[in-house]
């Protein structure tokens, strides 16, 4: 019984340690280019609503969804332990996903908002440029 | 004349009704990772899918033998019990999947809770098959997935580079895993075995005889081409407007953004409900395509024509496989998750459902006159080469890919 309870806290600590392990510069790359995506998705939306193009249940229920998923994406990057040298990146990185879960509440409380439309669909273009920058920091392509 | 305009609704019926949450979740996560290049895997998989439709229908309508019929007869008991087991586990999944897609959709239209529309949507099926003949649960979903044409004007609208949707329908290899993997999920979406089940069923639900042979031919061919063309065109206007943003659809609602931003809130909702026509009737055809297997299988009296009271075991089987789908949903698995397991575990099920179909299509002694041709034959055997060889890769390139997630 005690080897038993030995063996399991053993796979418990390995378990806790694996998923601990520090977050590479390809991890937070494919992060960041998923918040990339996250806000060029908003950008559409947002046009549908300063077009006033679109329906608002639909806009609502989908900036619920991304904006759900940017928020996700900015807790797991806070809570990862950076790898050497990614640390400005990271702390950007999640400075943007917060920006997009932001601009995404913003659709869901105005979905039928022109005006708040406009603006949320600039701010989304400027967080999705924000987040390729980062991208490509990363991927030294700058 | 009369007989004319029945094909043609029955083309109509196909071209609508081709469409599940499968074909649209893989065609437009292919557009968007890999642009026009999985075109040609598109219209492979439709063709793939018109040869076997083409033999089951005419297997159905000349020896009165539906598909799990012939696995039972052409595999024996114990193989077949395999089979039946694989294509259950695939139907549920796949009910599942559509449940959830419907879901979806309808939380896109209405202000309400997901759970809530998971129930109602399986009331809503119960209720469309309980109330509807067989042929009009074919017309009220074919007709309302015609919808979904409002991609084709995407299209048009988008009005793309020409030549690089042209080369889309060129094999080409890139090379990457992920690559591969939408390969398998864009061919195996258009082949997903349900659909053969159903419409060999559906051909004895009808009473199809060697008279309804050319009927057959057209709807399968020209219905399942017309078909492909839709699924061709959510990978194009994918390909179009999410490829260069870098945009990964992950959910249903993503899928209508093209024709939101090319035609408004009437694109949107034009978008939607084919979307939830085409999702609604294929869960139709997939929660009954698993009962039809169980009863045929164990030689239950089955069928919609003969009623609840006529065929009571296939009822309640009926029921029980909708009320797992919607348990799983509920569980708060994503919808699109299931879509993408269901489909990759569909493709290991598909030799045993198609090996025995090309059997006895080609075995004069049943068929007689009608026995498979040359081209039948020969297009049969090829495809089943390629099931077989992508029935090895699938679940390899699902663990390989994340399932699909790179």
């Amino acid at each position: 019984m005690r080897a038993l309870s030995v063996c399991a806290s053993c796979v418990v600590l390995v378990a806790v340690v694996c998923g601990c392990g520090d977050l590479s510069r390809e991890e937070l790359g494919r992060g960041v280019e998923s918040l990339s995506a996250i806000a060029a998705q908003g950008e559409l939306i947002a046009n549908g609503v300063a077009r006033d193009a679109t329906k608002s249940t639909y806009t609502r229920t989908m900036s619920k969804t991304l904006g759900g998923e940017a928020e996700h994406e900015a807790e797991k990057l806070a809570d990862a332990e950076p790898e050497g040298g990614v640390a400005p990146e990271r702390h950007a990185a999640v400075l943007v996903a917060e920006e997009i879960a932001e601009l995404y509440s913003q659709l869901q409380v105005f979905p039928g908002d022109e005006r708040h439309g406009a603006v949320v669909q600039k701010h989304m273009e400027e967080a999705k440029e924000q987040a390729d920058a980062i991208a490509e920091r990363l991927s030294g392509k700058r | 004349m009369k007989a004319i305009l029945k094909i043609a609704l029955g083309i109509i019926a196909g071209l609508g009704g081709f469409l599940d949450i499968g074909d649209i979740v893989f065609n437009t996560q292919a557009g968007a990772l890999f642009r026009y290049d999985l075109l040609w895997a598109v219209a492979l998989g439709t063709l793939g899918i018109a040869v076997y439709a083409e033999m089951c229908g005419r297997v159905a309508a000349v020896t009165q033998r539906p598909v799990f019929d012939v696995i039972r007869m052409r595999l024996g008991f114990g193989p077949g019990l395999v089979a039946l087991i694989a294509s259950t586990l695939v139907n549920v999944l796949t009910v599942a999947a559509e449940l959830g897609g419907l879901a979806i959709v309808l939380t896109l239209l209405f202000d309400a809770a997901f759970s809530l529309f998971v129930v109602l949507a399986a009331a809503g099926i119960v209720i469309a098959a309980a109330l509807l003949p067989f042929g009009g649960i074919e017309r009220l979903f074919g007709y309302g997935g015609l919808m979904m044409v409002v991609f084709v004007a995407v299209i048009f609208h988008q009005d793309p580079d020409w030549s690089a949707v042209g080369n889309g329908f060129i094999p080409s290899f890139s090379g990457s895993t992920l690559y591969f993997y939408f390969v398998v999920g864009v061919f195996a979406a258009a082949l997903m075995p349900y659909e053969v089940h159903f419409y060999s069923s559906g051909a004895i639900e009808e009473r199809w005889t060697t008279k309804n042979l050319k009927e057959n031919r057209l709807n399968a061919i020209v219905g399942y081409a017309l078909g492909g063309i839709l699924a061709c065109a959510l990978v194009v206007v994918s390909g179009y407007l999410f490829h260069p943003l870098g945009v990964e659809p992950g959910d249903l609602g993503t899928t209508a953004l093209p024709a939101q931003g090319a035609f408004g809130e009437t694109g949107l909702l034009l978008a939607l409900g084919g979307i939830l026509f085409c999702v609604g009737g294929a869960a139709i055809d997939s929660s009954f395509a698993a009962s039809y297997n169980l009863a045929q299988f164990l030689g239950w009296e089955w069928g919609r024509y003969r009623g609840p009271e006529k065929a009571p075991r296939f009822t309640a089987s009926w029921l029980l496989f909708l009320f797992l789908a919607m348990v799983i949903v509920l569980t708060g698995i994503n919808p699109v998750e299931i879509t993408e397991y269901s489909v990759v575990f569909a493709v290991v099920a598909l030799p045993m459902t198609y090996l025995p179909i090309l059997m006895i299509a080609g075995d004069h002694s049943f068929m007689g006159e009608h026995v498979n041709g040359r081209i039948s034959s020969l297009l049969g055997w090829l495809y089943f080469a390629l099931i077989v060889v992508l029935a090895i890769v699938a679940v390899p390139l699902l663990l390989a890919t994340n399932g699909g997630g790179g």
